[in-house]
């Protein structure tokens, strides 16, 4: 039943609404509850008969009360529903037919779409049959011609998803009129973005039945169309579907596990539906983005995938250190073929080698010194590419790091004593990586070195000259390859660097490198990622097929070949959803059809609303009721203190929430910070309290020690076990709340790398007040469960820690007397790793809470022993600080009785070293 | 409920120095034959009043052979007329007394204790006996008697409607609720013994207007007894008749009795109430 935008699936409730007047009589005779009074007058009226019984009238408030009461309860079990595009037009039509647009366009907006379609379920009979289609191509497609009942059309309608290629209305309309239907009424619910036949298609709508139209075109930016790098950055291009988008659009450029390096923002000209975000972040960096995102927008039309041949490259060119006459150099040929898009970085050897590079150049190098070859050769077969030129050094003595054997001499072409004239390309043979680049007309190869005729010679050749001679050869070591150029990197022995192909086959030929080697068995490109419509990456499913090399740039993506990543031999290639794409949004629909609002496609069932409104009513008359009955003065303070602390807390936790996300820096600010300033860390453990005192004593520490000491920390960061870059950090203090729970995997192996690569953590379980035991660790177990400590001894008293800066006895905290655990050191001194500082200082004195203080140095929490003990706690961190920062460089002094032995000086008479101490000097510490 | 002793004690006095003294100097007064001064005429007393002339009805244990041997007159020595009259308070002991219609208001046996110890304390300034009606104790002169009058008066239990063993004035506080002849019977044997008396009914004012509207159960402080009236302002111009009918009755009783009874709401001031009863103390020195 329909009632103005309202409908109601159970009518016959409102039936009930006729037993209001009854309620209402019924109401007026029922007597409200009587007061109480007492009275010992009442003895006055013994034998006095009321005149008239007829009961006080209940109050109009509360009668309307109840009334509202069971009115809203008896409209609730109508189940009404607000559905202001319910269409009246034809009640008596036939078949109501869905068709949804399942598109990549789609995408952003798709639960608008599906909702649109369930909205106009409410509006029909129960009995309408429902009829689904969908038009973006499938191998299975819906067939509109089946029947669902409501039921089942909703459940249809919950299992759509959008799917990661375009839709296909010409194939839709071929398929509705395959299937014979009559719709009695169609409702379209699209995208608004054209997609060639969409007009034809709606036209054919209008002419099949009554047509409603709910088109949702994307609100903000919701494609990428494209990504070109260069050396200073990249540049993403965006697609929009309207120009009045007013909110800031974000790309992110995501690594391989999904981790954000750079955001960038959109620019869209006025009045243009494309427009661009400009990345400028290093190559390097770069290097690394393997995804980029249009941030909050769903749909796979907002990932772009940058695919191998896309993405920049590490290369290291290896100089021979000539820089005589650098525009002549072979190097600077490669460096500027290489500069626009891979990162290059140069040096010797032995240092380009420790870059693990992608790729690595050698520019006439003849022969590799052993150990270095040895080294090379390991990093080749884990997957490198190394990409040599030949010159003058490497034609009087090669090595055995070439893809063939080579003769010991050059070939000169065309010169005086020559036969032969300089040699230009040979078309590349189909098996080549090559195969596609243009050969070049005008580069000739003046000199070259030979290789020796071995039977795989042709297998092995990608690029060769007229005369057939191997030009560039290649061979696979391990998981990497060894390429080899003929001739020079310069113009010294061919024309080729100066050709544009030379760029090309440099580029290819860094491609082999990392496990992207180019294997000249296979053309095909397998998908190995694919996405799916809401743009997230998964499996291939079964029926994504491969797809040749040389159909790559024709195909868009479609349910054989989704769009995603593909695996081949050239490495993988990305196929995007809406590469090249512009956007053209539909404006003219057929005159026949009704464009429906957005208000108009949405319901809002109202029985669950209006039965809690029934219940809060009747609730509020329970305690009216109790009001009139006087048993609510009593309540009413106590009411009153919990509605008021009610209210406090709402005001008190927003507030609490602001105040902590206040003070973050961002992640990356804070990585910088801590890369650029010595910062300590501390541990967010998750406990307010715990956090907090860590916080103010690292805090203090930190101005203590730039007061007094030459190093001067900026202010402590609070440190995500699992996310925080641990290693920026010298010091890490943990201070292990009660009843911790056990840090993650990932928190403990990652405190195990800070440990092992030299980071200090100091650990305090801050049980320092139980009585009886000098160290209390209990809990420490459960929680560190997996953590690699060393084996752990109490600080012997002759450690350097006791004097590192001030001369200390014992380490006081918060709580004095208690014991510091470090690492056993080792027999030799040798083997101690980190120079001599444990990577573990267990303890349980509370120092943070001992150092916590105010601006003004004042204690913030009391400490044993008061003042002078703060102070002791004080000195104990800046000879820990010390200890961690220069290690054993005062373990030193210990040997300084025999030096002055050696010196021929008598050795002090106590026969320990005489320091001026901090005890006989107030603050005046040895430096 | 009611008031401490001492807080009792405290208004009582106020009220008491507020009040004018009763003395003895006015004619009332003097017929009332307030105090233990002397009479200025013959009677039982200590102090020597006259010699005269002894006659034939005289006891002759009664000459004064002292003064009758100086001639040859006999003598009968004479002391000056004592009297001090005995006043006897009562305040109600029924729970339904000690009630008030509103908690900053005292309850009225808490005022109409004030109002009776004050007076007690201007009766016995006037050197008249005071005490408790049924406290077992006859009535007695000075301060102890007037520490235990306010003792005994504020304890309930030490209340009873007996006849005394002396007669003397009667002050009964009450809310004379209860039926007239329920009071007469009461009353009776202690007016047969005693001449004077006065009623003082306390009412709170919520008593008197009966300020109740709408559908109210009623009940009576100290019964279970309990009544609902489904619209208690019907019942107000009913209540108002039963009342003054109530308040007549009692009046006509102590007519009857040769007793005063006055009314006193709790709504006015305590020295409001305490003028009253010391204007019908006067007066009832007047009747006489």
């Amino acid at each position: 039943m329909t009632l103005g935008p309202f409908l109601f699936l159970a009518p016959w409730a409102l039936i009930g609404l006729i037993a209001l007047p009854i309620i209402w009589w019924l109401l007026r005779a029922t007597p409200p509850m009587p007061k109480e009074a007492d009275l010992p007058s009442l003895r006055l009226l013994d034998g006095v008969e009321p005149r008239e019984e007829t009961p006080a009238q209940t109050p109009w408030w509360v009668l309307l009360l109840r009334l509202s009461a069971a009115a809203l309860a008896m409209i609730g079990l109508a189940q009404p529903i607000y559905a202001p595009g319910a269409d009246t037009r034809s009640a008596d039509e036939g078949a109501l037919l869905l068709i949804i647009d399942d598109g990549w366009q789609s995408a952003p907006r798709f639960n608008e779409l599906v909702d649109a379609a369930r909205a106009q379920l409410d509006t029909v009979d129960r009995d309408t049959p429902l009829h689904l289609m969908t038009t973006a191509p499938r191998s299975l497609p819906i067939d509109p011609a089946l029947r669902s009942s409501r039921q089942e059309m909703n459940q249809r309608l919950a299992g759509l998803q959008p799917q990661a290629w375009r839709v296909d209305h010409s194939d839709a309309l071929a398929r509705l009129e395959a299937s014979g239907l009559q719709p009695g009424r169609i409702l379209w619910a699209t995208s608004g973005l054209e997609t060639g036949d969409t007009q034809a298609f709606a036209d054919a709508l209008v002419g099949l039945a009554p047509l409603s139209i709910y088109a949702a075109p994307p609100r903000s930016a919701f494609a990428i169309t494209g990504l070109t790098a260069d050396a200073k950055g990249a540049l993403a291009t965006l697609a929009r579907a309207s120009t009045d988008t007013e909110a800031a659009i974000y790309v992110s450029a995501l690594s391989r596990d999904g981790t954000a390096i750079a955001t960038a923002q959109a620019n869209f000209e006025e009045g243009s539906l494309t427009g661009g975000a400009r990345f400028e972040i290093p190559p390097a960096a770069l290097t690394r983005a393997e995804r980029f995102r249009i941030t909050g927008a769903q749909g796979a039309s907002t990932l772009w995938l940058w695919d191998s041949a896309a993405r920049r490259q590490r290369v290291s060119l290896v100089s021979d250190g000539e820089t005589a006459q650098p525009l002549l150099s072979d190097v600077h040929y490669v460096r500027r073929a290489l500069a626009p898009f891979s990162v290059i970085n140069e040096g010797t050897l032995g240092d380009v080698l420790s870059a693990e590079p992608d790729a690595i150049v050698l520019t006439d190098i003849g022969q590799i010194p052993p150990d270095e070859a040895a080294a090379l050769t390991e990093w080749v077969e884990a997957g490198g590419a190394l990409i040599r030129f030949a010159g003058p050094r490497l034609a009087a003595q090669g090595d055995k790091l070439t893809p063939v054997p080579l003769r010991r001499a050059s070939r000169a072409l065309g010169g005086a004593l020559a036969w032969d004239e300089p040699q230009s390309l040979a078309p590349y043979a189909q098996s080549s990586p090559f195969f596609g680049l243009p050969v070049p007309e005008d580069a000739t190869i003046r000199q070259q070195v030979l290789a020796s005729p071995v039977p795989d010679i042709d297998r092995k050749t990608w690029a060769r000259l007229e005369d057939g001679s191997p030009l560039v050869t290649a061979a696979p070591l391990g998981a990497g390859t060894l390429i080899l150029y003929h001739t020079t990197a310069g113009p010294d022995w061919s024309d080729l660097p100066y050709s544009g192909v030379f760029v090309e086959m440099l580029r290819r030929s860094i491609a082999a490198g990392k496990g992207q080697r180019i294997d000249t068995e296979d053309g095909l490109y397998a998908p190995s990622l694919i996405l799916d419509g809401y743009g997230l990456l998964e499996a291939p499913s079964d029926i994504a097929a491969p797809l040749k090399a040389t159909d790559f740039l024709e195909t868009s993506p479609s349910q054989t070949h989704p769009a995603g990543l593909y695996q081949g031999p050239a490495g993988a290639r990305a196929l995007n959803v809406a590469a090249d794409y512009t956007p053209i949004p539909v404006t003219t629909w057929p005159a026949g059809a009704t464009l429906l609002g957005d208000a108009e496609t949405q319901s809002f069932p109202f029985a669950g609303l209006l039965l809690g409104l029934a219940l809060i009513l009747i609730a509020i008359d329970l305690f009216v009721a109790l009001g009139t009955a006087g048993r609510l003065p009593r309540l009413g303070r106590q009411v009153a203190t919990a509605l008021i602390m009610i209210g406090l807390t709402g005001l008190v936790i927003p507030y609490e929430a602001i105040a902590q996300t206040d003070d973050t820096l961002s992640e990356e600010e804070r990585i910088l910070e801590a890369a650029f300033e010595l910062h300590f860390g501390y541990v967010i453990t998750g406990n307010a309290e715990t956090d907090k005192r860590s916080r103010e004593g690292m805090e203090t520490l930190s101005l203590i020690l730039a007061q007094r000491t030459s190093i001067t920390p900026e202010m402590p960061h609070g440190l995500d076990l699992e996310t925080a870059p641990l290693e920026l950090y010298p010091l890490i203090y943990f201070a292990v709340p009660e009843n911790a729970a056990p840090l993650s995997n990932t928190a403990i192996s990652r405190l195990n790398t800070y440990i092992r690569t030299g980071g200090a953590l100091l650990i305090d379980t801050r049980n320092g007040s139980s009585l009886g035991v000098d160290s209390d660790f209990s809990g420490l177990q459960a929680l560190l469960e997996g953590l690699d400590a060393p084996a752990l001894a109490p600080v012997p008293k002759d450690h350097v820690l006791t004097r590192s800066f001030y001369l200390l006895d014992e380490f006081q905290g918060r709580y004095a007397n208690r014991r510091l655990w470090i690492e056993a050191s080792t027999v030799t001194p040798g083997e101690r790793r980190g120079d001599g500082v444990s990577g573990l200082f267990v303890g349980d004195a509370d120092w943070a809470s001992a150092w916590a203080g105010d601006e003004r140095g004042r204690a913030l929490y009391g400490v044993d022993g008061g003042i002078l003990a703060r102070e002791y706690a004080l000195r104990f961190g800046i000879n820990l600080v010390m200890h961690v920062l220069t290690g054993n460089y005062k373990e030193d002094q210990v040997h300084l009785p025999i030096l002055l032995e050696r010196l021929g000086e008598a050795p002090p008479e106590d026969n320990s070293p005489q320091f001026p101490t901090d005890e006989e000097q107030d603050n005046e510490p040895e430096e | 409920m009611s008031l401490p002793l001492p807080a009792l004690r405290i208004e009582a006095e106020t009220l008491a120095k507020s009040l004018p003294r009763l003395s003895a100097q006015t004619r009332a007064s003097q017929a009332v034959h307030l105090g233990s001064a002397g009479r200025k005429r013959a009677g039982s007393g200590e102090d020597f009043w006259e010699y005269r002339r002894y006659a034939q009805e005289d006891d002759v244990a009664r000459i004064d052979w002292r003064r009758s041997a100086r001639g040859d007159t006999l003598f009968v020595r004479e002391t000056e007329l004592e009297t001090a009259r005995s006043f006897y308070m009562y305040a109600d002991a029924h729970e339904g007394f000690n009630w008030t219609g509103n908690n900053s208001r005292a309850t009225k046996a808490d005022r109409a204790r004030i109002i009776m110890m004050a007076l007690a304390n201007l009766l016995s300034r006037e050197g008249e006996r005071v005490g408790v009606l049924g406290s077992g104790q006859p009535a007695a002169f000075g301060k102890r008697a007037l520490e235990r009058l306010y003792r005994q008066i504020a304890t309930p239990e030490r209340n009873q409607l007996i006849t005394p063993k002396h007669s003397g004035t009667v002050i009964i506080a009450s809310d004379f609720y209860d039926p007239v002849a329920t009071w007469q019977g009461r009353l009776a044997p202690i007016a047969a013994k005693c001449r004077d008396g006065i009623l003082l009914a306390v009412a709170d004012p919520v008593e008197i207007d009966f300020p109740f509207k709408g559908r109210t159960r009623f009940t009576r402080t100290g019964s279970t007894f309990q009544r609902i009236l489904g619209r208690a302002e019907t019942l107000q111009a009913d209540y108002s008749e039963k009342l003054s009918e109530n308040r007549d009755a009692m009046a006509a009783l102590a007519a009857n009795l040769g007793w005063r009874f006055i009314t006193h709401s709790t709504g006015d001031t305590n020295l409001n109430g305490g003028s009253l009863l010391r204007q019908t103390l006067l007066e009832l020195g007047h009747k006489t």
